[in-house]
């Protein structure tokens, strides 16, 4: 080896024979079908999203209409305005920002850690500690409610932010923990063995070689935990209490009436609420691509 | 002399703090449901504000969703906690009161009961005790469109049974895809069958706790309801799941539908709907006698309080006679017996009158601590069963089976 | 991507040297999972124990209030079998978990495979097969509910106008469908997770691999089953087990569509419990089902990850 540089692992440098394709199938018609496919699936996944918006933009009188139209006829940005002129909901948005900040960063470095011993070293519950933390989540959460709530009454951590930390990390940490010993273990060890034989500490050899190739799982574990921070309701509802404290799922719940709910203003909330995350997820999901497989994405 | 003017100086600062501050000057942790504090302008707020400066309390408003109310109320007074001051559903007082969550309010309530419409009053009175005042009430009236009914051929509302059921199905148009009524499903739709068993003279459950849902009269209103869909199909098929008011309200908003049952509560929908809508609002057409279910909101002490007597200070405060001036400002009906007089009715929005109007005819549901439970799992599955066509005096008769083994009879 | 290794011996000596050899090196595992053990711990075992043992007690809101939850034995086990939405509830519940989890899986492999290749445009439909996950939840649940709906819901109408159906259609309120609808709108939120984790492990496959299937001439569903999946199978196994938790323990979208009706038709277990711990306030009741789920599931999962772990010989 080198020394200064490992670009690939040893098992990936031998094949460099140009592939070679039996398929009858043209290109063309296969890449057709690829977006065919692509299309189908976007149109699936973004046309309730899709209708989201169209209500959010809708005259009032319009929501009713029958047959509903697929376009709006007459749109209307009142909700939007009305939602972001006001005062709490930077306030709830600032709250979501900060609880989804700490909690994605604590968990995704609690559980790198975790899942690389997990995944690498035989040691003492090495297989059954994971499971039991597992265990955990398969309590259903509405009932675990009073517990959470006296415990967290006792520790005076009610109607805080900081309080739904720990309570979220509990929730999120042994899924992270999960999913990142599933990817430590896709990682080659002749990588790490590469790397300490070249004289890296364990330290050195995990941050500056493993973690690199984890990356994508990285990415995957961060979007996870930033998606279910962002948008709990369940906890978030019922330990925190004074206005200044919510975060915006509970904003948004709280646009649905007993009797009648405003559904622009809902949409528009859920718009204005998922839109920040899809825009991190656009930018995190190029560094999906990386690790062994790097090379290959771009063939 | 200059000793003097030191022992007046602090005199007069005692007496002016003294002034300032009551001697028992307390924090009240007070719940209301969401709409009541929706924006930071809401009356509310210049109402607790008033009566900061007349007490000297204070009070912190938390504003739960509806939602998450009876939910998040459960979760902190079984964790030992709890608002001092909560709103409550007339519907759930009787739960929490059994459980010995609620202060008893029977001294304090006692000398004014007669300020407040018996209705109302009465959803807060559970074993002969009064655990919860009525801040605001509701009651459900008729909602006719105008234009299907003179289409149909009829020059005045429904009165009566017959008259209902015979406007129902003249406006019911196959053709034309209109129905007579919209109704909701499940717990929604029951809430609006309510009216109808009272009407045709039965009881549900009696003041003496005997269930009168097997009875004659009670089948009757039930068929005579789910009649008009089974039979006539003079209602459209959301009935079989709607279960929010926006879905009953669909069809009246749409005009497919000539008549809804609904509260107060729908006219801002409607209105926002469908603002060419032309309708108008009656009371329920009446059967054997006149009757309507009561709604609405209630406040009560949390039994832990540790501020109780100011509590009930702020719960004086807000269902008393200031309560008709801070109700109207939210287009709500207080529950004062001064609210009903002809001439407050006279000052309501037009659209209000006809709720107060027939207020006396008002009936509380059945104040028992299961009651979450008969009305969700008992009555929501009677009027499911009987939309789809079940026979109903069996289901009527395993209805009152039912609720007399969950009342433990 | 790259990593640069020491280029002198001073860098060796940094405290993590301590780990290298010895009691060190027997210890740092433990270490690194610590403060994942001291979290998860600290905060979960005392809901959970008091979860569980609700279940044996008579804990409703009258006994919590008074602080005296005497011990039933399994009496509350007893009235959950006696009442006959419990057998509907379990069945629906395997009906709605088994249908759920196939079609997560199958459905978030697919697109995974679909999306991980680099392609123009390939990050606008990414992004875009995450919506479902990013709308929160509640606003999803109602506009699929919204979108149902009999009287002015899209779904129906553009049923109508493809002549699927001849009339708009109570999906939510027929006891027929109720369950099947709330199960496509529960496999549409679901979906891109599995997506999302498969995608990360393909990504994780060397690239000699899948040129020397394709070499070998494997194409199609054998290159699938023999080549990719086998280098896969952790991160799908992983998949598998959280889809089935997730799907067991999904309560908003059931509870906010249909509340379990019409006529428990859509009813599971999970919301079973919910109505007896938060309509009834039978917190016993409703422990004794959750416990039974959770001992489902804690027995599902041993079994399923035991059996993959003697597939891989571990």
């Amino acid at each position: 080896m080198s020394g200064n540089t490992i670009t690939t692992p040893p098992s990936d440098t031998a094949v460099t024979v140009p592939p070679l394709r039996r398929s009858w199938t043209p290109k063309w018609l296969r890449i057709g079908f690829l977006y065919l496919g692509l299309w189908v699936a976007f149109i699936w996944c973004v046309f309730p999203f899709y209708w989201m918006i169209a209500t959010s933009l809708r005259a009032k009188d319009e929501l009713f209409a029958r047959p509903p139209s697929l376009v709006p006829h007459s749109f209307t940005f009142q909700s939007y305005v009305d939602l972001l002129v006001g005062a709490e909901f930077w306030r709830y948005a600032l709250n979501s920002l900060i609880l989804t900040a700490s909690v994605t960063v604590i968990s995704v470095a609690i559980s790198v850690t975790a899942g690389y011993a997990m995944a690498r070293h035989r040691f003492k519950g090495s297989v059954a500690l994971p499971l039991f933390m597992l265990y955990g989540q398969m309590f259903p959460p509405v009932l675990l409610l009073i517990p959470f709530y006296i415990q967290l009454r006792w520790l005076g951590w009610l109607d805080s932010l900081y309080g739904l930390i720990p309570v979220y990390l509990s929730y999120m940490l042994p899924l992270c923990v999960w999913l990142m010993r599933g990817f430590f273990s896709q990682v080659p060890h002749s990588l790490e063995d590469a790397a300490r034989l070249d004289g890296c500490t364990r330290w050195q050899a995990f941050w500056r070689v493993i973690l690199p190739m984890a990356r994508p799982g990285i990415v995957a574990v961060a979007t996870w935990v930033m998606i279910h921070t962002w948008n709990e309701f369940l906890y978030a509802s019922t330990f925190i209490l004074s206005d200044k404290n919510r975060t915006l799922p509970l904003g948004l719940s709280g646009l649905i009436g007993q009797y009648t709910t405003d559904w622009g203003m809902l949409m528009a909330g859920g718009v204005l609420t998922s839109a920040p995350i899809l825009l991190v997820f656009f930018f995190l999901q190029k560094h999906l691509v990386s690790g062994v497989g790097g090379g290959a994405v771009k063939g | 002399m200059r000793h003097f003017w030191k022992t007046s100086t602090i005199a007069a600062a005692l007496v002016a703090a003294l002034g300032a501050t009551p001697a028992f000057a307390d924090n009240i942790v007070l719940w209301v449901n969401g709409p009541l504090a929706s924006a930071p302008d809401a009356p509310i707020y210049a109402e607790l504000k008033a009566f900061e400066a007349e007490t000297g309390h204070t009070v912190e408003l938390q504003a739960v969703p509806h939602m998450e109310m009876e939910r998040n109320l459960f979760v902190a007074l079984s964790g030992g906690a709890g608002p001092d001051v909560m709103a409550l559903d007339i519907a759930w007082v009787a739960g929490l009161a059994d459980a010995g969550l609620l202060a008893d309010v029977t001294e304090q309530s006692d000398p004014i009961a007669d300020e407040y419409q018996p209705g109302p009053l009465s959803a807060g009175r559970f074993k002969q005790r009064q655990y919860a005042m009525p801040l605001y009430t509701n009651n459900v009236a008729l909602y006719v469109n105008n234009k299907m009914l003179a289409e149909a051929g009829i020059d005045a509302p429904p009165k009566t049974w017959d008259e209902f059921e015979a406007a129902a199905i003249a406006m019911t148009d196959k053709n034309a895809g209109t129905f007579g009524l919209t109704f909701g499903g499940s717990r929604v739709g029951a809430f609006q069958l309510y009216p109808f068993i009272w009407q045709s003279g039965a009881e549900i459950i009696a003041d003496d706790g005997a269930v009168g849902v097997g009875s004659p009269e009670a089948i009757e209103a039930v068929k005579f309801v789910s009649d008009l869909y089974t039979e006539h199909q003079a209602m459209p098929a959301s009935v079989l799941t709607a279960n929010s008011w926006d879905e009953v309200n669909a069809p009246f908003i749409q005009e497919r539908a000539g008549m809804l049952i609904s509260g107060d509560w729908a006219i801002g929908a409607l209105n926002n709907g469908n603002p060419d809508l032309d309708y108008s609002i009656v009371p329920l057409p009446e059967g054997a006698q006149a009757a309507t279910v009561i709604g609405g909101y209630n406040l009560a002490i949390n039994a832990n309080s540790d501020v109780s007597e100011a509590s009930w200070e702020l719960v004086e405060w807000l269902t008393g006679p200031r309560s008709i001036e801070l109700m109207a400002q939210y287009q709500r009906l207080s529950a004062q017996a001064a609210a009903a007089t002809d001439e407050a009715i006279a000052k309501l929005p037009e659209d209000l009158q006809p709720f107060m109007t027939q207020a006396s005819a008002g009936r509380a549901r059945p104040v028992v601590a299961q009651w979450s439970q008969i009305h969700s799992d008992v009555f929501g599955s009677v009027w499911d069963s009987a939309l789809r066509g079940q026979p109903i005096d069996e289901v009527m008769a395993q209805a009152a089976t039912q609720i007399e083994q969950i009342l433990g009879q | 991507m790259t990593a640069r290794a020491p280029t002198n011996q001073k860098l060796r000596r940094t405290w993590s040297s301590v780990f290298e050899t010895g009691a060190g090196a027997r210890i740092y595992p433990y270490l690194m999972v610590l403060p994942a053990v001291i979290i998860v711990v600290g905060v979960v075992v005392y809901p959970l124990v008091s979860g569980i043992t609700s279940a044996f007690h008579d804990v409703t809101l009258r006994t919590l209030n008074s602080g005296d939850m005497p011990f039933v034995g399994l009496r509350n086990f007893e009235r959950v079998f006696a009442d006959p939405s419990f057998g509907i509830a379990s069945f629906n519940t395997l009906v709605w978990v088994v249908l759920n989890v196939v079609a997560q899986l199958s459905l978030g492999l697919g697109l995974a495979l679909l999306l991980h290749r680099a392609m123009p445009g390939i990050g606008f439909f990414r992004s875009g097969i995450l919506v479902p996950w990013v709308v929160p939840s509640v606003v999803a649940v109602l506009t699929w509910r919204w979108m149902y709906d009999p009287s002015v819901g899209i779904v129906n109408e553009l049923l109508v106008r493809w002549g699927v159906i001849n009339d708009y259609h109570p999906w939510l309120g027929d006891t027929a469908t109720s369950l099947y609808a709330v199960t496509v709108e529960s496999i549409w939120k679901g979906t891109p997770f599995v997506m999302l984790l498969l995608l990360a492990a393909l990504q994780l496959v060397p690239r000699s691999i899948m040129e020397a299937a394709s070499m070998d001439g494997a194409s199609g569903w054998r290159k699938l089953w023999h080549v990719i999946l086998p280098q896969i199978r952790v991160s799908f196994a992983i998949a598998a087990v959280l889809t089935f938790i997730l799907t067991v323990n999904n309560f908003n979208a059931i509870w906010l569509m249909t509340e379990g009706g019409p006529l428990n038709s859509s009813e599971i277990l999970f919301t079973l419990a919910y109505k007896y711990g938060f309509q009834r306030y039978d917190l016993g009741m409703a422990s004794a089902v959750a416990t039974m789920l959770f001992v489902g599931l804690v027995i599902a999962t041993t079994l399923y990850l035991k059996l993959i772990q003697a597939k891989e010989g571990e």
